[in-house]
């Protein structure tokens, strides 16, 4: 009798680990999957982006390459589906985009079009999107791999098959940060 | 004592349990003199429970449409409401929520609250004021703190709680009813002196007090629940800067919210009715919120 409750209880506990081993790989897929579909927004946004602020800054030849290049780079991390590229890609994006929000914050007649704001606000939208699908997908794999390593949990995860995600090695970045810093200060008025 | 985020959100959980747990206590305390007292015992109870949950179910329900009402507020699109609507999806999907309905009241006033019964049925309202004044990362905050509302389902809760807090009322009310027409309930012959009468003078007691120190406990739920908010919000966001320098924000406002009023005010971020707060430590019990200085000291103590 004591003998089939504690097979039922080992049961269970089997089955409800199981459960959540795979349903957090489900979602650490999805969140890899929500970083590629972010990435590629932007990508779409970088020409119109380039286009619209060319004119205005004629003499910024570096900023547009760098955009353009890391348009590029973006692509070919999608393509890779390998969620460190991929996150590496947007890094890199977003050194360029930061020096491009200073320029639009710095040059008036830019900053009063309105193209130009609203692709600066969907392309600003976007970084603080993947940063946070980013961060979910950090989470994630911490949560995954301590219950892969953690025992007795490892004993199940090893029995079924279930290793250890790689994460992401990632200095915590972001314009979200650096632009919120400039945005708490209060304006000074001459 | 510094605490970090975790241990905030952990120590705020136990809290609203501990305070749960008396708030139950309490009620079925009152209950059992008032049943014992009156001599109808628990059908009487249990007509009160009926009554009392009628009335709160139906607010409990329906409380999006409901306060919505009340609120006159219109949905927000993305294209009118940029930062707002963004901001909320990225919130959810940093959260794992779905997408709540999104809501603006047009007031110039800096507000926000949450409502709904569950997170399927979210609603999370904001002030044109609140969106003028605020920059992203406040607004990241703000948004926050509504989101941990609905993902603690702190609208249910606080409808439990007024359940209960309504069948108090009600017991006490048909009680103190029954004794002035002179009826004590079908055993009214058996022990009159005694314990009987202590007991009865008790009951009278509660009969009295017991609606008052139920609404107290409720304001004291409702108080620690802004606390966890806070909390979750900077927890989701890990920056609660941008929560601090939006309360500071709000409160520097001076201009009460139109649309709300002492039945809505305890959903806000921050008490609508400004300049109704109560100072003192006796006062301060009878407040929906926190005193935001409070507030912010919490959360500078997770910075």
């Amino acid at each position: 009798m004591i003998l089939i409750v504690v097979l039922v209880v080992i049961a269970l506990y089997i089955w409800s680990l199981y459960n959540k081993l795979v349903t957090t790989k489900a979602r650490i897929k999805a969140s890899i999957q929500e970083i590629g579909n972010q990435l590629k927004r932007q990508a779409e946004y970088i020409p119109n982006i380039i286009a619209s602020a060319n004119k205005y800054l004629k003499h910024e030849k570096d900023i547009f390459k760098g955009l353009t290049d890391a348009r590029k780079s973006i692509m070919e991390a999608v393509k890779s589906n390998d969620p460190q590229k991929m996150v590496d890609a947007a890094g890199e994006f977003q050194k360029h985009f930061g020096k491009l929000s200073v320029l639009v914050e710095n040059t008036p007649e830019l900053k009063g079009v309105e193209v130009v704001t609203k692709q600066m606000d969907e392309l600003r939208d976007t970084a603080d999107k993947l940063m946070y699908s980013r961060r979910v997908l950090i989470d994630l794999t911490a949560d995954y791999n301590i219950m892969v390593v953690t025992f007795p949990a490892n004993l199940v995860a090893k029995l079924l098959g279930f290793t250890e995600e790689k994460g992401l090695v990632m200095p915590e970045e972001g314009s979200f940060r650096e632009v919120s810093e400039e945005e708490m200060k209060t304006p000074k008025v001459d | 004592m510094m605490l970090n985020i975790y241990e905030q959100v952990d120590r705020n959980k136990r809290r609203s349990f501990l305070i749960m747990a008396l708030f139950v206590v309490f009620v079925t305390f009152v209950i059992y003199i008032l049943g014992q007292a009156s001599g109808y015992g628990s059908s009487w109870v249990g007509m009160g429970l009926i009554f009392s949950g009628l009335m709160s179910f139906s607010s409990y329900y329906w409380s999006d449409k409901i306060i919505l009402g009340i609120s006159g507020a219109k949905e927000a699109s993305k294209k009118e409401f940029f930062n707002f609507y963004t901001v909320t999806e990225n919130l959810c999907l940093a959260t794992d929520l779905p997408m709540p309905k999104l809501y603006v009241i047009d007031d110039s006033a800096p507000n926000a609250f949450a409502t709904g019964r569950d997170p399927q049925h979210a609603v999370v309202c904001a002030t044109t004021g609140l969106l003028d004044k605020l920059n992203r990362t406040e607004l990241e905050g703000v948004i926050g703190h509504e989101l941990s509302h609905v993902r603690n389902y702190d609208t249910r809760l606080m409808s439990v709680v007024a359940i209960l807090v309504g069948l108090v009322a009600l017991l006490g009310d048909w009680f103190l009813r029954s004794t002035r027409w002179g009826v004590r309930g079908r055993d009214r012959d058996r022990d009159e002196g005694g314990l009987g009468g202590l007991v009865f003078i008790l009951a009278i007691v509660m009969a009295l007090l017991a609606p008052v120190i139920a609404q107290l406990i409720q304001l004291a739920i409702s108080r620690r629940r802004e606390f966890f908010a806070d909390a979750s919000s900077a927890m989701i966001t890990k920056y609660p800067q941008g929560l601090i320098s939006a309360l500071r924000k709000i409160s520097a406002d001076r201009e009460p919210l139109e649309a709300a009023n002492r039945a809505t005010a305890h959903l806000y971020i921050v008490n609508p009715l400004k300049g109704e707060e109560f100072k003192g430590w006796l006062a301060s019990l009878f407040n929906t919120h926190p005193p935001v200085a409070e507030r912010i000291k919490a959360l500078e103590g997770l910075a």
